[in-house]
This record gives C-alpha cells, structure tokens and sequence, in this order.
C-alpha cells in the first residue's frame, strides 16, 4: 500500500480514504466538493492546477447564523434593489487560478448566484445573488462547504481608499510631469531666451499645474518630514522635504521674476518617481501582508439567551449580566462569568501560553481566549467591542521592539543632512568672495540637488524585492523592519519539538507484553481508520513491520483528544491515552499509547519525534552564528543533538516557556542579537521577546502573532540561506547608497560651480533614480 | 508664432484628457486587481471544452 493524496486538497490519506472511481480523497469534506463541482461539470478545477483544493472544515449550521440578523447582514451587502443583492466577501483561502476558476463558476453550483467575480490580490469576491430566493448566510455556508468560509472580520475599508490615493497622486505627478517638461524643451536647447514673451506663457503655465502636485500629490512627505521635527526627530523625509521646498520655492522666484521655468520639470518629476517608490512599497505589502488573517479570529455577533431563548446579537450590544453561550473554538468576546460547570479556555493568543487554563462554574474569564470544547454559558461581566478585542491581541512586546528600532534609513539621514549643510555654508562663504549675488541660488541649488530622492528609492524597492524573494521561498515576513534587524543577528536560538523535529510523524516504539500477529492486525486496522497524528505514526510503524490488514471494524468510536475504540475478530481493542484506557502515566514526559484488548492492558507505543530532514546540514552552513536549542524535553535527545551541532553551542533541557523567555532577555542584555526559531504557540512568548521570531509552521495561512515571520517548516533546512538573502539586501543597499552618493557628488561639482542649470538637472534627477530602481531589482534577482 | 500657442493648449488639453481617464479607470477599479483577469480570459475555452467531455456524471459512491 503505497501512500496516497488527496485528489481534492493535495493532503496524505490516511486510512482507507474515500474512492471516487481511482481517485483518493483524505475526508469526506473533500469527496464532496470534488462531487459537486463533478455534478456541475467544473472538472477543469483540477487541471488547472494539481490538488488545488482547500480542505473544508466541519461545517456548522450556527456558524453563519448571525448574517440572519438583520443589522449585522447590511454591513456586507454592498447594494441591493427588489430583485438581487450585492455583496463582498472576503475569502482568505483564495490561493491559485483553480480557486478563481471555482469560485467564478459558482453559478454552475448554486443557480441562485447570478454572478462572482474574484479579486486575487485582495481574495475577495464580489458576488451577485437573487434576493428571494437566496441569503447572505447561506452563501456564506455554501463558500465555507466548499472550503473557502468568507472572513466577516472588518477590515479592508481604510485599506481601499488608501491604495487608491497614491495612484491618484501619482497620475497628477505624472500628468504634470510629462506636460511641463514638453514645454521646457526650449529650455532644455538653450532658446529659452530667444522668445521672451512664449517663455513667459509656459513658466505661468508650468506654475499653476504644479500647484496640484505640491498640494495634493508631495503632501505625504511635508507630513511625515513634519511629524519627525516635531518629535525632535530625523527621518528621511526631512532632507526630501528640504529639498523639494528648495527646488519649488526657488523655481517659483524664477517664473515671476521672469527668469524662465526654472526647474518645474525635475520637481514634478522628483515627485513623481518618489511616489513610484511609496506606490510599490505598498503594493509588496498588500500581497505579503500576514496579519490578514488576523480579525478571521473575533467573532461578528454572539448568541445571547434571553428567557430561554437564544437570539443572535452583535457584541457591541451586550450589556452587563447578559447571558452568552459560546461554542467550541469560538472567541470569549468580553470579560465575563461563567455560569457552566467547566470550560478550558485557550489564551495563547493573548499570553503566549498554549495549554489551556481550567475554569469552573463562578470564574471570572477574560476576553480574547478561545474556548475548547463544550459550548458554554457566561454572564457578561464587562461591555466589549471589536477594537478592544483588537487590542488584546495587539502583541504589546512587538510593538515596542518596532518603536525602538531605528530604520538603518533614518539614522543615515541625520549625517546626510548635517554633510549637506556643511557643504552649502562652505559654499556660501566660498561664492561670497566670488559673487555675492549669487550667493542664493548657489546654496539652494545645494539643497535641491542633494535631494536624497535615489536614496528613499532604494530602501522600498531592495526590500520589497527581497521580502518577494524570501515569500517565494517559504519565509514570509511580517515587515521591512524585520529585515534589518535580521542583518543584526548574532546568535539563533532554536525550540526542540516542532522545530528541529518534525511536528507529525513520529518514531514509535512498542514496550509491553508480546502481541500476535493476529492482534497487531487488528490494531492496524483500528488505527488506520483514525486521522490522528499519532493513529498515523502507528500505521507507519506497523506496516513497517509487514503488518497489513483490512477486517472490518465495528463500533468505531474516536473519541477527541482520548483515543479510539472499536470491535475487531471479537476482540475489543482501545487505544489512547492512559485515562481512556483506564491507566495511571508512569511518565509525563513521554507520550504514548495505551492498548487494551478485552479490556486488559497489553502494553503502549511510545512515540520520539524524527529531526526534520537537512537539519545537521543546516547547522553545518550556520556556523558564523551562535546558536543554542532550548528544549522543554528532557534530555534524551542531547546525544542526537550533539553531535549536529558545533561544539560551542549551548543545549538546554526540561526549560519551561518562562525559562525561554528569561534565557533570551539574558541573552540579549549581554549585547546580543538574538533570533528565535520555535513553534509559534508553544513560545509565542519567546518569538515576542527575540529580535527576529520566526515562527515555524505547517500551515502559512495560520496566524502567529507575536512573531516577525513565518517559515514553512519544510523549508527550515533552507534557513542559512534565506538569512543570507536577508543579509544581502544589506549589500544591495550599500551599492545603491554608492550610486546615489556618487550621483550626489557630480549634481554637487554643477551646483557648488553655479553650472546647475534646468537641463542638468532634468537628466541628473532621472537617471539617478532609475538607476537604483534597477540595480535594487536586478541584484536581487541575481541572488536567486 | 501663434500656431505654437494652439498646439501649446491641444498638448494640455490631451494630456488632461489622459489625467481624467486614469482618474476614471481608477476609480472604477482598473487597477485594483491585475492579476485576476489574466487568469480569467483563460477559462472560457477550457471551459467548453470540458463540458463537451464530461458527459458521465459519476454516480454517488
């Protein structure tokens, strides 16, 4: 039996699978979407792209039962007159051109739904159904079977405009430009003097079409460069600004002096290639963004008992001693009572810590957990609202360790300024001896060529290019920001579960009493017939043993989290957890599984995790930094450990999260750079507390909120290389900073001789940013 | 001379011409998604011809 995957989704299948014709599917979920885009001839799906599919999670009725409620609905719908209604739903599962292919042909599956047309970029689809016959929730229900559930988290508002604003300005940038450096060619060619009365006609022409530019479309940059002042601070923008208001100011003073256009063109061209740096930047962020997954989280409305009766309400309308019911995996919206027996509340995302908290009836619980299990009853202690959720889960540690780190930008800045300052007063003086009267134009034609524009090019494009490279290789960034700090590291610390080894597939061991050949069938069967990691591992193990069988079960029983039960050969087989099969541990640390028959205990499998391939080769290209593991195991695993890793590097054991979190403060506070690689739950403290936490993960699409970035764990053995990446952007900004420099020098040698005239600068300005736009590109692609 | 001043204005004029349609075709969201539809004007023909194939239904299993 060799292993299959999933036709529809790409997954393992585990157990027997289920079979349409030859074709293996991992779950039910699966066959079904397969079945109905089949029925519906949207077969193509598959074609398009191998195993695109997106498993579907278990769906509930309840889920989408808010978008009954009549106030909560209209938020989504965009428009709606007597016969249809439009809607814009954001799907974060959207990922190939199968999805588009799907979703677009949701009207083959649903007839009710006249039209969907997908955004990629954003993953939205905007969706046109019949208002009679179809409701916004049971559109919700069909997208979420067919495994793209809509995320009602509101976002997206500010985000439009925002996006559409640059291009706005740029067009005006550009419409100015273009026009004003058509009618400066006279001037370009030296006939500028030629016509007076013409050249009076284009300068006043030039003139008022800047005005837009400086008004609407440079504003960004006088407001950001005014904000830095204000907090007694230098940001890149203050030299910009210096520079545009030099140039416009002193153009300005040539039009009504009757001077000629003076340098219209360059300033609105500066504008214009400044904004195509911002324009880009933005749009790296909008396709690499993984905080978007961030509101899926919160819930839109809560059920509320009122007189024994459930109703659905949003959470800005609870009020105190409201009863709520919440259901399995569902968020606590607000602080509140809890009126139920028990409940384990998850508050990983808010504290770091993975293991569910205990509650009994009478507790006092806090919004932002996640419960985990029965559905239970609170009372409303406190009123909520979705920004103070937002709140909670705003990781307070990583935003302090942003506003701390300076942009390697910034800090150039401050020296920037402060060398082209020199150098206008040495002029100054210099010109006084020379030409007083000139004095003037000399220093600001200073300040309007050093204009670091190339140098505010460079940054966005180097980065955003390398934050592309790294996301097509499995490293997904948070910001640019991280990038820096990645440059810093000095030493990695690594997690031990989940990180080194492998999350899933175990090593097992059987200790007990000796089994015959017909029992390990049986257990075979059994678990082949359960999707548990652990079943799976077990699976692997026996038939690694020679061990097949396919009798059939009866009274299956999987029972979450304790283990599976059923009837084979009149033996009545349970394997799992020590309590479920009526045992005490023997050892905490270990996990295993019990296996009774007939009721007797017959002994366990243990199970050890397997490093992740290529992790001692990774070791071996890691060497330039320090690296430590900080293991919450005992130390079992430290001869394995040893010998991959080089000699001088600390192997710690049996550390608790607060210890890991201690060890890295400790670290960092004796001077070091500290980059930490761990399982974004189990250490989310940890990744907050390091300067680089990179998360390591099974699923990309999965949310990790304190950490900077996300690795796909299969491509964690590419980790020195991806650092190297990293660090080369470093170079990449090097060189261009030694271009823009360079470009700098020979702008300075015109205007420090008084030769800076409109021409100079209408082929300087462009070509130097050109030029880093392309090197940053370029090299970048290069290093691939 | 007057002749440069007309072709001066036609010059403006066109070029606004040009502002105003990018305005237009952003606002009508030309620019919002450049991805989609060059995947999309793909599937029509698959489409068809896919649907001339599959003609057997598969049975519920």
């Amino acid at each position: 039996m060799s292993e299959l995957n999933c036709y529809h989704c790409g997954d393992e299948v585990i157990g027997k699978g289920y079979f349409i014709e030859e074709k293996a599917f991992c779950c039910n979920g699966c066959k079904t979407v397969y079945q109905l885009l089949k029925d519906n001839n949207l077969g193509a799906f598959y074609s398009l792209e191998a195993n695109a599919g997106v498993k579907p999670s278990e769906s509930s009725i309840h889920k989408f039962a808010f978008l009954e409620v009549q106030s909560i609905r209209d938020k989504f719908i965009d428009f709606e007159d007597d016969q249809t209604v439009r809607t814009t739903l954001f799907l974060p599962q959207i990922h190939c051109s199968s999805c588009i292919y799907l979703l677009e042909n949701l009207t083959k599956i649903e007839t009710n739904i006249l039209s969907c047309q997908v955004n990629f970029t954003k993953r939205e689809a905007t969706i046109i159904f019949k208002k009679e016959e179809f409701t916004l929730s049971q559109l919700a229900v069909l997208l979420d079977k067919i495994g793209y559930a809509p995320n009602f988290g509101n976002r997206s508002e500010t985000e439009k405009k925002f996006d559409k604003t640059y291009l706005y300005k740029l067009g005006v940038a550009g419409f100015a430009f273009g026009s004003i450096m058509l009618w400066s060619f006279p001037e370009y060619l030296g006939l500028g003097t030629d016509n007076p009365e013409f050249r009076n006609f284009t300068s006043y022409l030039s003139f008022a079409i800047s005005i837009p530019v400086v008004l609407y479309s440079a504003n960004d940059y006088f407001i950001s460069a005014y904000k830095a002042l204000r907090f007694k601070s230098l940001n890149l923008d203050v030299p910009i600004t210096i520079g545009i208001i030099a140039l416009y100011l002193q153009s300005s003073y040539s039009i009504f002096a009757g001077n000629g256009p003076g340098y219209m063109d360059s300033f609105a061209g500066f504008i214009f290639f400044l904004l195509i740096g911002k324009w880009f930047q933005n749009k790296t962020y909008k396709t690499l963004s993984f905080e978007r997954d961030y509101t899926s989280y919160f819930p839109v409305a809560v059920t509320r008992v009122v007189e024994q009766t459930e109703e659905i309400t949003e959470i800005e309308n609870l009020k105190i001693n409201d009863h709520i019911l919440v259901r399995n995996e569902e968020v606590i919206p607000c602080d509140s009572i809890l009126l139920s027996d028990s409940a384990k509340i998850d508050y990983s995302f808010v504290t770091g810590e993975s293991i569910p908290i205990n509650k009994f009836k009478g507790d006092f619980i806090y919004a932002g957990g996640k419960l985990i299990g029965q559905r239970i009853e609170l009372k409303v202690e406190k009123e909520s609202n979705r920004s103070h959720l937002t709140q909670l889960w705003n990781d307070v540690k990583t935003d302090k360790k942003n506003a701390t780190s300076f942009l390697y930008q910034d800090k150039l800045s401050a020296y920037f300024l402060a060398i082209i300052l020199v150098i206008a007063l040495c002029s100054g003086i210099a010109w006084a001896f020379v030409d007083p009267t000139r004095i003037t134009q000399i220093i600001v034609s200073i300040l309007i060529v050093a204009c670091p524009c190339a140098l505010a090019l460079s940054a966005p494009f180097t980065f955003g290019n390398v934050m592309r490279l790294l996301g097509r290789k499995g490293l997904y960034l948070k910001n640019t920001r991280v990038i820096e700090r990645i440059n810093d590291i000095t030493d990695i610390v690594f997690d031990k579960t989940g990180t080194l080894t492998k999350g899933s597939s175990h090593h097992v061991e059987y200790i007990g009493d000796q089994l015959q050949k017909k029992q390990l069938e049986a257990l075979y069967a059994l678990t082949n017939s359960s999707t548990h990691p652990l079943s799976r591992s077990i699976v692997h193990f026996l038939r690694s043993q020679n061990i097949f069988s396919n009798e059939e079960i009866l009274q299956f029983e999987e029972i979450s989290g304790k283990g599976i039960s059923g009837q084979i050969d009149l033996m009545n087989i349970k394997i799992g957890s020590p309590a479920f099969c009526g045992q005490n541990a023997i050892d905490t640390n270990e996990t295993s599984s019990f296996i009774t028959i007939n009721d007797s205990v017959k002994g366990r499998f243990v199970f050890t995790s397997e490093l992740r391939d290529g992790i001692s080769e990774l070791m071996t290209s890691l060497h330039k930094y320090t690296l430590h593991v900080l293991s919450g195991d005992k130390d079992k695993d430290k001869s394995i450990l040893e010998e991959i890793f080089p000699n001088n590097s600390q192997l710690l054991f049996e550390q608790t999260p607060k210890a890991k979190h201690e060890y890295i403060e400790k670290l960092k506070n004796n001077g070091k750079h500290v980059l930490m690689v761990g399982d974004g739950l189990n250490d989310a403290g940890a990744l907050g507390i390091a300067d680089v936490g990179i998360a390591v993960s099974e699923d990309v699409f999965r949310f990790t909120p304190s950490s900077d970035a996300i690795i796909e764990a299969n491509k964690l053995s590419q980790l020195a290389n991806l650092l190297s990446i990293s660090n080369f952007s470093k170079t990449v900004l090097k060189i261009c900073l030694l271009f823009s420099v360079s470009y700098n020098v020979v702008g300075l040698s015109f205007a420090i001789s008084g030769n800076l005239t409109p021409l100079v600068a209408a082929i300087l300005m462009p070509i130097s940013s050109i030029t880093v736009v392309l090197l940053s590109t370029l090299l970048v692609r290069f290093k691939k | 001379m007057g002749i440069i001043y007309l072709m001066l204005i036609v010059s403006l004029v066109i070029a606004l011409i040009f502002l105003v349609s990018f305005f237009w075709a952003t606002k009508n969201g030309q620019f919002d998604d450049d991805y989609t539809p060059s995947v999309r004007i793909l599937f029509e023909d698959e489409l068809n011809q896919k649907s001339n194939k599959q003609t057997d239904g598969s049975s519920e299993v």
